[in-house]
Order: C-alpha cells, then sequence, then structure tokens
C-alpha cells in the first residue's frame, strides 16, 4: 500500500513537468509577448518602463530560459504574477478554488447518488417500464447540452416560478446571519449543480446498469441463487459490490476534471469559480493564470489517480494479493 | 485479412438495424445533413444577416417560420447552416481524433518498449487536462477559425482512441495470423495497416462515433462562450446570444438547444447500435 501511494506521487513530477512544457509551448504560439498585451491594455508607452518590464518578467531571455525558470518557480509553489489581477497566480486561483469545488462536489454527489440508485433499478427491472423510462431519461440528459439545460432551469425555475436565484452565488449585498447565509448559497447552488449532475447522473446510470447487467450473468452469482439466497440479498452482497469497480474509475477520471468541468456552467450562472477565471484569463490572455490552472489541474488529476488506486484495493482483493 | 464480403456487411446492417434507437438515430442524422447540405437551396443568403425585427415568436411569421433572434436574424436559417457548422467541426475533429489516436495506440503496442513509454506518457499527460480548458486555450492562441476549432478538439480528443487501440494491438500482436506475416518477410508497417488494423477498428468505430457526439458538444460550448468563428452561423453561439433575453424571448435559446441535443442523442443511438452490431462479446444478448 505504501509502495503503491509512493510509486504514484513519484509519478506526479514527470507528469507536471510534461504539463508545463507542452502549455508553455502552446502559448510561445500565441501571436503577441505578454508585454505587448500588457502595453496595449493599460496604454504604457514609455520605453523606459517597457525595458523594466521586460526585464521583471524575463522576457528579455530566450523561451527556454524563461521555461526552466518557470519550471524552477513551480517548484518552489510559485505560479507567477498577474498583472491584471495585480496578484501572485497561486493567490488568485486559491481564492477562488472553494466556490468551484463546492460546485463540483455537490453536482458530482448528486451524480453518483441519484446514478447508482437508477442504474440499480434499471438493472433489476431489465426490459420494463422502469428500465425504458430511465434508460431514456439518461439517453436524453447525456445529449443535453449543460450549459443549455442551464438556461432552461433558469427560465423555469427563476422566470417563470420566482423560486431560485439566476445566478451568483450569493445574494449581494444582504447578510441574512450565519444560517441564512448558508440557506442563500445553497438555494443559489441548486440549479447549477442540478444542469452539471444531470448530465453525469445519465453517465453513471449507464455504466452501473451496463455493469450491474454484466456481474449478473457470471457464475457466481448463480451459485449464490443456488444456494437460496434472497433477491435482495444477492443483489446487494454480490452483485452491487461487484459492480462498483467501473463507478470508481468513472469517478476518478471526474474528480480529475474537477477544476475545469465547470467552467461552462459557471459562465451561465456567473459563478465565481475557476472556470470564470479560466475563461476571463484565456480571453484576455492572461497566460500566467492559465498556465497556473494547468499546472494545478496535474496536480489534482494525480491526486485523483490515487484515491483511485486506493479505493480499488479497497474494494478488490484480488489486487491486493499482487 | 479480407475485406467483408457484401453478405456480411448486409448481416451487419440487419443487427444495427434490430436496434430501434440506431435506426431513429439514423434518421435524424440522415435530417440534419439533409438540412446542412440543402441549407443553400432553402435559404439563399447569409445567415448572419439581420432580415427583420429581433425577437419574433415562431410560428407568427410565416416568412420566418421559427422567428427571428436578438439581433432580427432568421433562426430558420441560423439552424440550417449551423448544421453544417457542427457537423463540419464534429466529423472532421472526430476523424482527426480517430487517425492521431490509431496512429499513436498502435506505434505504441507493436513497438513496445522505450516508444510504448513515450507514447503512453503523452496520452497521459492530454488526458490531465480537462478538454474544454485545452480547447479554449488552443482555440483562443491560434485563432477563432473553422479549422482551428476543428483542430482543437482533434488534438484534445485523441488519448481513449489511442488506449482503446493499444489495448486492441496489444491483444492481437502475437496472434498466429501475425506470426504467419512475419514468416513471409512482410514489413511493419503493411502488418499494421492491412492486417492488424481491420481486426482491431471495429471497437475503434464505436467510440470514434460517441467522440463525434461530443464534439458536437464541445463545438457548442466553445461558441457558446464566445469563442468560436464570429464568421459562421453556429447553434452555440445563438443560444449564448439569445442568453440574455430569456425574460422575453426565451425560444431563442430553447431552439438551438433541441437541435443540439437531438443531434447529439443521435450519434450516441448509433454508437450504440454500431456497439451492437460490431462488438460480438454482447451480440446475442
Amino acid at each position: 500500500m505504501r509502495s503503491l501511494i509512493l510509486k504514484r506521487l513519484v509519478q506526479i513530477i514527470p507528469l507536471i513537468l510534461g504539463v508545463i512544457v507542452m502549455n508553455f509551448a502552446l502559448i510561445q504560439l500565441a501571436p503577441g509577448s505578454l508585454l505587448d498585451i500588457m502595453t496595449s491594455e493599460q496604454q504604457v508607452t514609455d520605453p523606459a518602463t517597457l525595458e523594466r518590464m521586460r526585464e521583471l518578467y524575463g522576457l528579455d531571455k530566450p523561451p527556454v530560459v524563461q521555461l526552466l525558470r518557470y519550471i524552477y518557480s513551480v517548484f518552489t509553489l510559485d505560479l507567477g504574477y498577474s498583472y491584471r489581477q495585480n496578484a501572485p497566480v497561486l493567490d488568485i486561483i486559491l481564492a477562488q478554488l472553494p466556490s468551484t469545488l463546492l460546485l463540483m462536489l455537490v453536482s458530482i454527489g448528486i451524480a453518483v447518488t441519484f446514478g447508482m440508485i437508477a442504474g440499480v433499478i434499471a438493472s433489476v427491472k431489465v426490459n420494463t417500464f422502469w428500465d425504458v423510462v430511465i434508460s431514456l431519461a439518461a439517453v436524453f440528459f447525456f445529449a443535453a447540452p449543460t450549459f443549455w439545460l442551464g438556461i432552461m432551469l433558469i427560465i423555469v425555475f427563476s422566470v417563470w416560478l420566482g423560486w431560485l436565484p439566476v445566478g451568483g452565488m450569493a445574494t449581494i449585498g444582504v447578510d441574512y446571519g450565519f444560517f441564512g447565509n448558508i440557506v442563500d448559497v445553497i438555494e443559489h447552488l441548486i440549479l447549477p449543480s442540478l444542469s452539471l449532475g444531470l448530465f453525469y447522473t445519465a453517465i453513471y446510470t449507464r455504466v452501473m446498469r451496463a455493469s450491474m447487467l454484466e456481474v449478473f450473468s457470471l457464475d457466481f452469482v448463480r451459485t449464490a441463487r443456488a444456494k437460496g439466497l434472497s433477491t435482495t440479498r444477492v443483489i446487494l452482497a454480490h452483485v452491487y459490490r461487484n459492480a462498483l469497480l467501473p463507478v470508481v474509475t468513472l469517478l476518478g477520471l471526474q474528480l480529475g476534471t474537477v477544476l475545469g468541468g465547470s467552467v461552462v456552467i459557471e459562465a451561465v450562472f456567473s459563478w465565481p469559480g475557476i472556470g470564470s477565471l479560466m475563461l476571463d484569463s484565456v480571453m484576455s490572455r492572461n497566460y500566467p493564470v492559465v498556465l497556473g490552472v494547468f499546472v494545478l489541474s496535474a496536480v489534482v488529476v494525480a491526486i485523483a489517480n490515487l484515491l483511485v488506486d486506493i479505493a480499488y484495493y479497497r474494494l478488490d482483493p484480488r489486487i491486493r494479493k499482487r | 485479412m479480407a475485406s467483408p464480403s457484401s453478405s456480411q456487411s448486409l448481416d451487419l446492417f440487419y443487427r444495427f438495424a434490430r436496434n430501434k434507437g440506431a435506426l431513429m438515430g439514423l434518421v435524424i442524422i440522415f435530417l440534419v445533413f439533409g438540412a446542412a447540405i440543402a441549407a443553400p437551396w432553402l435559404i439563399d443568403r447569409d445567415p448572419l444577416r439581420i432580415v427583420y425585427r429581433p425577437e419574433i415568436w415562431p410560428f407568427t411569421n410565416a416568412r420566418y417560420p421559427l422567428g427571428t433572434d436578438s439581433l432580427g436574424r432568421d433562426i430558420l436559417a441560423l439552424i440550417l447552416y449551423g448544421a453544417r457548422t457542427t457537423l463540419i467541426i464534429s466529423f472532421a475533429a472526430a476523424f482527426t481524433a480517430t487517425v492521431l489516436g490509431v496512429i499513436i495506440g498502435a506505434f505504441a503496442a507493436w513497438f513496445g518498449g522505450w516508444v510504448d513509454e513515450i507514447l503512453t506518457r503523452l496520452t497521459e499527460l492530454f488526458q490531465t487536462i480537462p478538454n474544454i480548458l485545452l480547447i479554449m486555450t488552443v482555440v483562443a492562441v491560434l485563432g477563432q477559425t473553422i479549422g482551428n476549432i476543428t483542430f482543437a478538439i482533434g488534438v484534445t480528443m485523441w488519448p481513449p482512441i489511442a488506449r482503446l487501440t493499444r489495448a486492441e494491438y496489444l491483444s492481437l500482436r502475437d496472434r498466429e495470423f501475425v506470426l504467419a506475416c512475419r514468416s513471409m518477410g512482410m514489413g511493419n508497417l503493411r502488418i499494421m495497416v492491412t492486417e492488424i488494423l481491420p481486426n482491431a477498428i471495429p471497437p475503434v468505430i464505436v467510440l470514434g462515433s460517441v467522440i463525434i457526439g461530443s464534439s458536437i458538444l464541445f463545438e457548442s460550448s466553445i461558441s457558446f462562450l464566445g469563442l468560436g468563428d464570429p464568421n459562421v452561423a453556429s447553434w452555440g453561439a445563438l443560444i449564448g446570444d439569445g442568453r440574455t433575453l430569456i425574460r422575453r424571448s426565451w425560444f431563442i435559446c430553447a431552439i438551438p438547444g433541441l437541435a443540439i441535443m437531438f443531434t447529439v442523442l443521435a450519434m450516441n443511438l448509433i454508437g450504440d447500435g454500431l456497439n451492437d452490431a460490431l462488438n460480438p462479446r454482447l451480440r446475442d444478448r
């Protein structure tokens, strides 16, 4: 177990190096240097100031030197400086991180819960009315663009019914007290997490249903039935447990996209998270922030992979023996 | 392996057609293709041109059956021409991803050793970056044109194809027929392309059809965010433009969304049908 964790941790380093080199190269392709963008946006024309800034940002050095400098600074936990917000990139990202994590974790929670329940029901009642209803719903939600679903939910629940807020993460300028504020955030959270969650629910439902059906056809299930176990016990103790592995794999893949998965939904609901930051940074060519998000995302993926390994280890005794 | 004979492909089609959903998907895709091809004959003007007052409701004006958008552009024209953009980008992107993925996966499995090591790491590297973030960045860096959007989606979506191809090639690499080809003195490339590829391709095609569906979603998301090609009609961009008017004219957002959903739905259903037809393991469930 410990060697597994160590192995994964060592793998993170080349992965992050790869992400840095690849995205650094990509950004080098962009027309106009950081300085050109800054000068045009902030109307700096004084040559002496420009020269000082070029030196400050290391732009007077060749790209390879810039890259090596950047790699060095990343490994000292410095992701660079964003001139736009006038703050260190890491601080900016960390400030936006909690709201994205809240949105994504709630969405994934909705998806895993409802997806597994729906998948189990569909597989147990395979080829009946309920299976058809669940599978059809899954097919539709899997095909609907999340941003469109979000807008449709806003139209129904905010515009027509007036039950829930249109966007943002909290009502601006109002303090409802501690518990009131929590309720306020929850009200703002419902629609965005549902838009994202329904799409993911569709995926989990499909995977869970297929996985359950696969396990149902295996010999040990027939044995369990033959030795007289009740149907509920066969399903819960034998099939369900064994059908979980693909769901865990999917969950791991999804935890890896936790930073970027909500870009579009954050744009729809003006949710103040990493996605909004990323869109703003890409649009304004604020590349230090873009690069910073990529680096952090690689770290998150590595952690997610590690969690999947640990979950596999716990769920499947065969892996433990290896 | 010889190419499948006509009776074999007929057999494939019957198995595909046994899946009602897949047939329905095929019909929808044909309709979307029809709309895309017929667009210039049905409406012979630039879809981005302003033709009438903005925010005309659907079914209230015979000349503009689906109404007009926030600027007064014909929504029907935008939907028909938008079908072109969507289909061109999604099919070309999925094709790019499939070709890239097959080449990388096949080389990794066939040559093994350090080639496999490097290519597998490269695949993992691409999988660490959330797809939509990479697509956004590539489009923003290279410029907002159809070609660049296609390239961005294609170059982002290949890893699952590469992994699948690698697994297929690995399982076929040491079979007798491959050994026979080697002993006959066939070259690496020839065995990889003419002998193994036909056996490895069926599951790859299934995954490719799913990637077309995802590409449609990515294209519409990119356009929705305002990173699309401003010179062509796009379903996602239409939703983005109509977003500010949802209190009065919610139909501007609703209509293109339905178009996207049904097209993606159709591609996914076709994928399911192809899976039934091509995947022998699940064939007789």
